[in-house]
């Protein structure tokens, strides 16, 4: 187990470790609250003013917002804690696979149905088509997933470049 | 690899950026939409009854509203399709007001010679099924349902033949005064002839009488029409009546006399 976990950032006394972990720990949390900041505060505070205007409408986004901000914030930090391993290329991917099944969910598939009954007596129903809106949300996440899967195979290389025997002149 | 790399992930910004921007200015302008309606007004055209919607929508978002439909499914309380109607506009650009009429008809002669006949004699409720359907920003389609109830108004509601009285009218014939009645509940403004069969016990014919009549709507109206019936007449067993107006030609009603 120990040797696992040392293996995320190479051997060392736990001095160094800590000394290296530090700085992505303090690196993490900023940019943990940026991304809270942009996809927790601001859209809840967009999903209770439009609630407000309409609440059979959106109230029922305020989850949707909350599990989106918790899937990318818990993907963000934990990228940016095993910054510089294959494990960051690795939770890059699982974001992006992830974050393509949320999409799916989240817009049921991309046809999205609300029966609303705001004036008594008068049953409405409101059938949305977004499918063309989650095959871009699909495509913009494949291209991320492509990027990612790239950086894990540049990193792969690089790797297996700097461990390779250093030829030395012959005498 | 790493200008791949690098050329995805200017990608993947630019492409998210762009899509945030979409979002957020479609969302925005489609609370830009404002709807606007007018008073319903009934009027007639022939046999069909006709109930005009105007609406006017104000496109101020930033995209338009392209293959705008709105459909009306008049049904009957047992879910029969009495009417359909569709006013379609190709595309509400962004920034312009338009203004809709959406005829919603009623056929009443079709009415008559369909299995709806019983709407002439009762009132009841109308099930009215609106289908808006646009698609917006080009990308996105909407449909809107809606169910309302409407009531109906029998255009002869509460028809009736009272007691018939008989009276001598020669050596060879009676004359017989058969009261008819109905009250006009509809919007239609009720005018035309209404002739009507005295058969007997046998099953003939054996009188035939007409009246004029006119019943404004929400009004009542009642007459005693007249029969020359032969004096060796049987039992009268029916009065079969026959409607018609210049939108409605309907016959026979068999009212049966006890």
């Amino acid at each position: 187990m120990v040797q696992w976990w040392f293996s995320l950032f190479e051997y060392g006394s736990g001095k160094t470790f800590l000394r290296r972990m530090l700085p992505r720990i303090v690196k993490a949390v900023v940019i943990g609250l940026l991304y809270f900041v942009l996809l927790y505060v601001v859209p809840m505070f967009l999903v209770s003013q439009a609630s407000e205007f309409a609440p059979e409408l959106f109230s029922g986004y305020g989850q949707v917002v909350t599990m989106f901000a918790a899937v990318v914030i818990f993907f963000v930090v934990a990228s940016q804690l095993t910054a510089g391993t294959i494990f960051q290329h690795a939770f890059n991917i699982g974001k992006a696979l992830i974050l393509i099944i949320f999409f799916v969910v989240a817009l049921d598939g991309g046809i999205i149905k609300l029966d609303l009954n705001i004036v008594e007596g008068l049953p409405i129903s409101i059938t949305a088509d977004l499918r063309v809106y989650l095959m871009m949300l699909i495509a913009i996440d494949l291209v991320g997933l492509a990027k990612s899967l790239l950086q894990a195979l540049n990193f792969l290389s690089e790797r297996a470049e700097k461990d390779l025997p250093q030829l030395q002149p012959a005498e | 690899m790493k200008q791949a790399i690098k050329a995805l992930s200017w990608a993947t910004s630019i492409f998210w950026i762009i899509l945030l921007l979409f979002t957020v200015t479609a969302v925005y302008s489609a609370f830009q939409i404002r709807p606007g309606f007018g008073d319903p007004s009934v009027s007639t055209s022939g046999d069909t009854l006709i109930v005009s919607l105007p609406f006017g929508l104000y496109n101020g978002g930033f995209y338009d509203i392209s293959r705008f439909n709105i459909t009306t499914v008049v049904s009957d309380s047992h879910g029969s399709k009495i009417s359909s109607s569709s006013t379609f506009v190709a595309t509400i650009s962004k920034g312009e007001n338009t203004s809709i009429i959406h005829n919603m008809s009623l056929n009443i002669g079709q009415m008559a010679t369909s299995d709806l006949s019983f709407l002439l004699f009762n009132d009841s409720e109308l099930n009215v099924t609106a289908i808006l359907m646009l698609t917006y920003a080009n990308a996105f389609p909407f449909e809107i349902t809606a169910n309302i109830s409407m009531p109906w108004g029998a255009p002869l509601a509460n028809m009736a033949i009272g007691n018939i009285s008989i009276t001598p009218f020669n050596s060879t014939h009676v004359r017989a005064l058969v009261p008819l009645s109905f009250e006009n509940h509809s919007y239609l403004e009720m005018s035309g002839t209404a002739r009507l069969e005295v058969v007997d016990s046998a099953g003939n014919v054996v009188g035939e009488g007409a009246t004029m009549f006119y019943a404004p709507s929400e009004n009542r109206f009642e007459t005693n029409v007249g029969v020359l019936l032969s004096a060796s007449s049987a039992i009268i067993r029916e009065v079969r009546l026959y409607f018609q107006t210049p939108f409605l030609t309907y016959g026979p009603v068999v009212v049966l006399i006890v």
